[in-house]
């Protein structure tokens, strides 16, 4: 290998993933924003329909769509919420341990990783269906007596895209606690401050950024997530993905199914960086120091 | 930091618990999904053995993920040598491009490429699998094997030309085997996501030409499912945990996959 390749050498090196990108990402992605923009499905006799933004309109008057829209917020925001709630402790404690006992944790919380997603889904699935083991198990504690609705309601689609989403959450969170000096704890104890006041004024704001990277993160995959919203929610919490998918490949109204994905695109991409850009602005009042 | 412990193993056990519950339910005597199972046999994990459809499902899922870890490494290799090494403009550019298909939803991503393969005729063929599933793992492979080519060591580089190897002998024999554990790493992790991807499949293959995890959706979604399927996550499961820990004892689960971020 030359220690220093020239630029020519380098851009040759580049070029099959720029033609990977440019032709089968970058194009693909300009051609369904201008299909969204078509009055009607392309077909070979009329190859060109005009442009007119009959698709988004449809969308924003649409009571069924707005609805869906909120959903698909609702249930990335709830499942954000959770699983950071849930993999800051676990991560913490991650952090603390070493050995088989820290490979046996990391294999339970990065588990949906490795397996595939529709098999933890289908574990949901056994454990939520009617008298399946969850009602089982609450009737056997005298909770509950009677047939119990789980599977179709919304709790039971966050507990799912919680469960899929926490090893991301986990990951993140771990290389950001790691990354915290011990020195700064041990000073901080040795100047008298309890658990609780190092836990909210040192470790949180240090691992601001990690935080803030994990619930963009997990955000954006829930929200737009499409097989635990079909397979565990159903159509009592319709979201986006599903009419994405049904006009997408069902009903073959690709122009709506991409105007669709554009309003996803939109939703997601504006509160996560509403979200990004708020957090910022709090750092630069000085109440938190990002490291 | 008890309080935490306790808090820790009840979240693994709801972790473990969907993964798990599989087993005794594809354990039944009978064709009903049910727990507890209803008499115990072997026969839905024997019948894996015998479904026809999920046998080819199964090879077809085997060789779409290896050839997609394969060319993935194929591709971001260069690609990770030109972005540490070479005085290319722009590189922050370059690798905000390379990351990107990660930020945008992938129900989004595969309808941009169903309908932009469909004229071209690349929809529901072998070939415009593999290319989405690049689009998505490249990424991933980009970013781990940056941090190999990275920590490369220049001065064994250095020693082997002063003694006289050529430019290819120095790339086989000094710098394949440093990237050797980053390109494992890689391969395995590329392989991983394209085995287990559901949606861009469900979109992009076509009707008798599905891949496992979309047999196992449609299954679960349309037709009846039989206790063959929790069966075949069972093993699938297995096979996972077990890459799991092998990876984690020799490379380090934390160091291969926080290379991500």
């Amino acid at each position: 290998m030359p220690r220093l390749a020239p630029q020519a050498i380098s851009l040759a090196l580049l070029v099959p993933i720029l033609l990977l990108l440019i032709f089968f990402f970058l194009f693909p992605l300009a051609y369904l924003l201008h299909l969204s923009a078509l009055a009607q499905q392309p077909t070979l006799q009329n190859p060109l329909p005009e442009l007119s933004f009959v698709n988004y309109a449809k969308i924003l008057q649409d009571s069924f769509y707005l609805s869906m829209s909120l959903n698909s917020v609702l249930v990335g925001l709830s499942t954000t919420f959770l699983t950071v709630a849930i993999a800051y402790p676990v991560a913490f404690y991650i952090t603390r341990i070493s050995g088989w006992e820290r490979t046996l944790i990391s294999v339970a919380c990065l588990l949906p990783i490795f397996v595939n997603v529709i098999v933890s889904i289908l574990g949901w699935y056994i454990l939520l269906l009617p008298f399946g083991v969850v009602q089982q198990a609450l009737a056997g504690l005298g909770i509950v007596s009677g047939p119990l609705q789980l599977l179709r309601t919304f709790p039971a689609l966050v507990a799912v895209l919680v469960y899929e989403h926490l090893p991301f959450a986990v990951l993140i969170l771990v290389s950001s606690l790691q990354a915290i000096p011990a020195d700064k704890i041990n000073a901080a104890r040795v100047l008298g401050a309890g658990v609780p006041r190092i836990v909210f004024s040192l470790i949180i704001p240090l691992t601001m950024p990690g935080l803030v990277a994990c619930v963009i993160l997990v955000f954006s995959l829930s929200a737009s997530s499409y097989l635990a919203p079909i397979l565990i929610g159903g159509q009592r919490t319709p979201v986006l993905p599903l009419a994405i998918f049904s006009y997408g490949t069902e009903l073959q109204n690709w122009p709506l199914a991409a105007a669709l994905s554009f309003v996803l695109l939109v939703l997601v991409v504006t509160i996560s960086y509403g979200f990004a850009s708020a957090m910022n602005r709090i750092a630069k009042r000085g109440q938190w120091e990002f490291v | 930091m008890v309080g935490l412990r306790i808090f820790v193993y009840a979240v693994i056990a709801l972790m473990l618990l969907p993964v798990l519950i599989t087993f005794p339910v594809a354990l039944t005597a009978t064709s009903r999904i049910s727990f507890p199972p209803a008499g115990l046999s072997l026969r839905w994990f024997a019948s894996i053995l015998t479904d026809q459809v999920l046998l080819q499902s199964i090879a077809r899922s085997f060789w779409l993920a290896l050839t997609v870890a394969v060319l993935s490494i194929a591709i971001a290799l260069p690609c990770a040598f030109a972005a540490q090494r070479g005085r290319v403009r722009y590189r922050n550019v370059l690798e905000t491009l390379i990351t990107s298909p990660r930020m945008i939803p992938q129900i989004v991503l595969v309808l941009a490429l169903l309908v932009y393969f469909e004229p071209i005729g690349l929809a529901q063929k072998f070939a415009g699998l593999v290319i989405a599933h690049l689009v998505v793992t490249i990424p991933f492979a980009f970013r781990t094997l940056l941090v190999s080519v990275a920590t490369l060591d220049r001065r064994l580089e250095a020693s082997s030309n002063v003694l006289g190897a050529t430019p290819l002998q120095t790339f086989r024999l000094i710098v394949l085997p440093q990237l050797k554990t980053g390109m494992i790493a890689s391969f395995i992790f590329t392989f991983i996501l394209s085995f287990n991807n559901v949606t861009l499949a469900l979109f992009l293959s076509g009707i008798g030409q599905r891949t496992l995890p979309v047999e196992m959706f449609t299954r679960m979604n349309v037709a009846g499912m039989t206790p063959v399927i929790p069966a075949i996550s069972f093993v699938l499961s297995v096979l996972g945990v077990m890459l799991f820990v092998v990876l984690d004892r020799t490379i380090g689960v934390y160091r291969f996959l926080a290379a991500r971020e």
